[in-house]
């Protein structure tokens, strides 16, 4: 059953990111959110962290977030809201680091 | 306010009848309780009540109804802990009306 | 069959409401029959420590309300062994009866749960 996390915390001074990456399946996928996107700032720690974890296509962040933040991010597939949507419906469960 | 006499002694209830005092709370209290809900508290009540009272000692909150049966059968045996027992002492709504003869808070997960 | 669910409950007792919402949760589920699962991660194995007295702090003793956890019918309680030891609590530390699972473990329990929810 594989999960897609969704994370909307800054990964600076929070654990959710290094947590989550921790228990990530191999199924599994990431979405970042709000603050959380800080998290594909080249040259950021958790940028490095997300480049190890060697997510590849599972790895998601929300464009709108993206754009108001000004991240320039090749990482991360961008998604807009129906994305964030059909993303929810493709895989069994959605885990929120609330 | 809601009060409830109790040897000349005003208890003070809240709205749904549970003392708003959970020191306020001794035998008395519990059959004057009890009266206003139409019960004479026996020898199977008062152990219920206590136990109640010991649960709340262990845990610092009021059972709902399986926990309550489940908390009975450890500590009682399976004949006290079961729903028909328990039904049959507290008009059928054990865990609530039992929490509140006992001097207990309303249990929160309990709808 | 109701669907299962998995509360990942990762912040310390006393500092705000997640680990008490996440507890209440747990608690409700138990109280109606729900296939429950409670992991404490990250800060969240602050609040299995023994000995802690939050009565100076004038809060309810959540240490004492997860011991209900069993009697809820909850008795599926899982640590990050990782969490733990990085926080120098050791499984003897603990005043709750729960599984210490390493990353691994934890990733497979994740996928056994038909939803999860994190707080």
């Amino acid at each position: 059953m594989a999960t897609l996390h969704v994370i909307a915390h800054s990964p600076f001074g929070d654990e959710r990111l290094r947590s989550c990456l921790r228990l990530l399946g191999a199924d599994d996928a990431v979405l970042l959110c709000g603050d959380a996107v800080y998290a594909l700032r080249p040259g950021a720690a958790p940028h490095q962290q997300l480049q190890q974890a060697n997510l590849a296509d599972r790895l998601f962040a929300l464009d709108e977030d993206l754009q108001a933040r000004a991240i320039e991010n090749p990482l991360a597939t961008a998604v807009d809201y129906p994305g964030f949507v059909a993303l929810s419906l493709h895989y069994d469960k959605v885990n929120s680091w609330l | 306010m809601n009060t409830l006499d109790s040897g000349g002694q005003a208890i003070a209830l809240d709205k749904d009848g549970f003392l708003v005092d959970l020191h306020a709370w001794s035998h008395e209290v519990a059959q004057g309780l009890a009266a206003r809900e139409g019960i004479a508290l026996t020898a199977d009540h008062w152990e219920i009540l206590e136990l109640l009272r010991q649960f709340y000692q262990e845990y610092q909150l009021s059972p709902a109804t399986r926990p309550l049966i489940k908390y009975a059968a450890l500590k009682l045996g399976a004949e006290k802990g079961n729903s028909p027992h328990l039904n049959r002492l507290f008009n059928g709504t054990p865990a609530k009306l039992a929490a509140k003869l006992a001097g207990l808070p309303k249990p929160t997960n309990c709808i | 069959m109701a669907k299962s669910l998995l509360i990942i409950s990762r912040q310390a007792p006393w500092n705000g409401p997640s680990a008490r919402e996440a507890l209440d949760i747990a608690l409700a589920g138990g109280a109606f029959d729900l296939p429950l699962g409670m992991v404490f991660l990250d800060d969240g194995v602050f609040q299995l420590a023994n000995g802690q007295q939050p009565a100076a702090l004038q809060q309810k003793n959540l240490a004492a309300n997860l011991q209900a956890l069993p009697m809820f019918g909850v008795d599926a309680l899982f640590a990050c062994g990782h969490s733990l030891a990085s926080r120098g609590l050791a499984a003897g530390d603990l005043a709750l009866p729960v599984q210490v699972l390493d990353d691994a473990a934890l990733t497979g329990l994740i996928t056994q749960y038909d939803q999860v929810v994190t707080l």
